[in-house]
């Protein structure tokens, strides 16, 4: 069942074509990634996603009808930049913001000293948000996002900028809202973070949808010839050798691609002739990673390799 | 366009604005302020501590009697006034002066005043005092010397007594002012006082209120709150309840200022002295209020408009002089027009869309202005925030959601044909 839809959409600033005529399926109940480079097109979708943009052309459905208020109301975004009143208080925050998603009242309240409780600010309710630390921040922003309980989460770069604390409570709220039926998107440059969360993706790259689909079919497509290498020792005894195809060195992980499907058990024999430790070999694996730089290019994409 | 969404966001908006310390302190130490500024003047005026002690020298017998009996049968006497009164020649008054130095460098005698008999030609008295250039002093005594030489002058020419007041009257201005009822009112300095109040609180509010909402466009832009909140809410929206918001407490904040005024206008709990009586009408003080209202929220999307478009407040600030403008001129215009009430310029601004909001009700207080102009002026504001407010709100939206560069005008213009 497909939940949110997005067709076509294309957006041009000026000389600049931002999006340009991207087009993919969240299923329901999925984590979904919308991955790419700085600058690729992510957050421009994602606002058009959002109504906060108008797009040149295409349309986003929210179970065959276009998205409106109604899809506003049911969902909770946490933008790449965040931002709160400096000077309105805790609770009053939480509570503008659920008014604003159209749930006001006693139930509301209650729920949102639960979450403070639970993430132990309930006795800084009546502060003034100036005076949180910058961590605690975040944590209002978090409760500010699903507070009125929305069935859409949209989270843009949400691991940018986040202390180690606060990166695992995102995840586990993240974790929570999938087990309640919730869909989430998120989009990232931290594509190891996609890796690991996501189950379903869309690549996109200067503006065009490169890659889309469930990651498993996408890794089981990518992963043929390939081998995950960890080891110990030296293998460029490799770069001259007939079975190999590529090497991608990814620091921790080496990716291999053989010639043909078979020479996989014949590259696991030479390492350990040539006294390679090998730690870890996954033969027909890839990274996400690897794809992404398979289909992207290189460029600037170093920077996200060093990323973890 | 009035849903929920806006309501919040104008709950918001007032509550943050009302419960603001700039807001509270304006509010009432503004008043304060005035009052104060007057209240000191007129007490200053009216100051009774200070006792003066006069010494009236004549060189005539003839005039030492005359003033005598003019300024002693005067309320002077029953004032803080002590005189003495002499008859001496000039030599006699400088070694009079010579003796009495230390008295009047103690101020123990304020002043000397000497009417030579020459006065009697050209008016011309001389007064010796620590502190000559007393003008309330003079005010107090020259209309009762004034009157004493002309008595003297006259005496032996043959003039009836009628012609004899009629000279020592001085020229009294009655100010009447024409309007559509029958008869005329005899009027005082109050209009002109109630059109420089009317006048300076628009203008100061104005000015409050739109720097209030170009600060907080800008702090939703820059602390990237608005882009939250534009998750949620249409840029419209936002922008609707952001200025109904600021509108709401600029006229909240306008009743208050002028409440006093009412008070002074409606009871008599005041006395104010006959010739600064105020006269201004409930429906005059209504109408201020509800075309404030409507001219602020224009001036407010204009502000927010401003806002939205820059970073910070410095570029905000140096962006601002279009609107500024706006509010200054009719600033001007009003205030030309208490000093020539019929100036062709001050009518056609009274009306003009914008100008109104100050000019009008500077205006109505002076001249008789018909009901209907009152009226139109109302429809005008509305109408032109209806033609403003898609525009400016095209603007806002694109506007909030920039960053970085500071944008050239060419650009904002740009930004109308976007599909936003």
């Amino acid at each position: 069942m497909i939940a949110l839809e997005v067709k076509n959409l294309t957006k041009r600033f000026d000389k600049i074509l931002a999006v340009d005529d991207v087009s993919f399926e969240v299923p329901e109940g999925s984590i979904f990634g919308l991955i790419g480079r700085n600058g690729a097109g992510k957050t421009t979708t994602i606002r058009m996603m959002m109504n906060i943009y108008l797009p040149d052309k295409g349309e986003v459905t929210l179970r065959g009808s276009r998205v409106g208020q109604e899809f506003k109301n049911r969902v909770g975004y946490l933008p790449e930049e965040r931002g709160l009143y400096k000077k309105m208080k805790v609770l009053d925050t939480l509570l503008y913001f659920a008014e604003i998603k159209g749930k006001s009242g006693k139930e509301v309240e209650k729920k949102a000293v639960e979450y403070l409780k639970r993430f132990e600010l309930y006795d800084r309710r009546m502060s003034k948000i100036e005076d949180l630390s910058k961590g605690n921040q975040q944590k209002i922003q978090f409760i500010t996002t699903v507070l009125h309980d929305p069935d859409f989460i949209i989270l843009d770069e949400p691991f940018a900028g986040l202390d180690p604390i606060n990166t695992n409570l995102l995840k586990e709220i993240i974790l929570e809202m999938k087990e309640k039926g919730k869909v989430i998107i998120f989009s990232t440059h931290l594509i190891d973070y996609a890796e690991k969360m996501c189950d379903h993706l869309a690549m996109i790259d200067h503006g065009k949808i490169i890659l889309k689909g469930a990651l498993i079919d996408i890794k089981s497509k990518f992963a043929q010839r390939n081998v995950s290498l960890t080891y110990e020792g030296d293998i460029s005894f490799l770069h001259n050798n007939h079975i190999v195809e590529k090497i991608n060195n990814f620091g921790n992980t080496t990716g291999i691609r053989v010639k043909e499907p078979q020479y996989a058990q014949q590259l696991l024999r030479l390492l350990v002739d040539n006294n390679v430790q090998v730690k870890q070999f996954n033969a027909n694996d890839i990274s996400l990673y690897e794809i992404f730089i398979e289909l992207a290019g290189r460029e600037d994409g170093k920077e996200a390799a060093n990323v973890q | 366009m009035f849903n929920k969404r806006v309501m919040a966001v104008f709950k918001r908006e007032v509550k943050e604005r009302v419960i603001s310390k700039g807001f509270i302190y304006m509010t009432i130490l503004l008043p304060v302020f005035m009052f104060g500024i007057v209240g000191i003047q007129t007490y200053l005026y009216t100051e009774q501590s200070t006792k003066y002690n006069l010494i009236v020298i004549s060189e005539t017998q003839d005039l030492t009697s005359r003033i005598q009996d003019d300024i002693l049968s005067s309320d002077l006497i029953k004032e803080n006034y002590a005189f003495r009164f002499y008859t001496m020649s000039k030599e006699q008054l400088n070694n009079f002066l010579n003796e009495n130095k230390k008295e009047l460098l103690d101020e123990k005698i304020t002043g000397v005043i000497y009417l030579p008999a020459s006065a009697l030609n050209d008016k011309k008295i001389e007064y010796y005092s620590k502190t000559p250039h007393n003008l309330k002093l003079s005010e107090k005594l020259s209309g009762h010397i004034n009157k004493v030489l002309v008595d003297a002058y006259f005496n032996n020419k043959q003039l009836s007594q009628d012609e004899l007041n009629f000279a020592r009257q001085a020229v009294n201005f009655s100010g009447l002012k024409v309007t559509k009822e029958a008869g005329f009112e005899e009027e005082g300095y109050g209009s002109l006082v109630l059109s420089y109040l009317f006048t300076f609180l628009l203008y100061m509010s104005l000015l409050m209120m739109g720097q209030m909402i170009l600060q907080s466009v800008i702090e939703e832009k820059t602390s990237k709150i608005v882009e939250v909140i534009l998750s949620s809410v249409s840029s419209k929206e936002l922008m609707t309840g952001k200025i109904l918001g600021s509108a709401a407490t600029g006229t909240l904040q306008m009743i208050i200022w002028l409440s006093p005024v009412v008070l002074v206008a409606s009871t008599t709990l005041f006395a104010l002295p006959p010739d600064i009586t105020i006269n201004v009408t409930t429906i005059q003080i209504v109408y201020l209020i509800v075309n404030f209202f409507f001219g602020l929220m224009i001036f407010l999307g204009l502000f927010a408009t401003v806002g939205s478009i820059f970073d910070n407040s410095q570029d905000a600030q140096s962006g601002l002089w279009p609107v500024m403008i706006l509010i200054i001129i009719p600033f001007f215009i009003a205030f030309s027009m208490i000093q020539n009430p019929n100036s062709a310029i001050g009518n056609a601004a009274s009306l003009f869309p914008l100008a109104n909001i100050i000019v009008m009700p500077a205006r109505m207080v002076i001249v008789d202005v018909p009901l209907w102009q009152l009226f139109l002026t109302i429809l005008i504001n509305i109408a032109t925030f209806f033609a403003i407010f898609p525009v400016a709100g095209k603007i806002y939206r694109v506007g909030i959601l920039r960053t970085g560069k500071k944008p050239s005008w060419a650009e904002v213009v740009k930004w109308l044909k976007y599909r936003y």
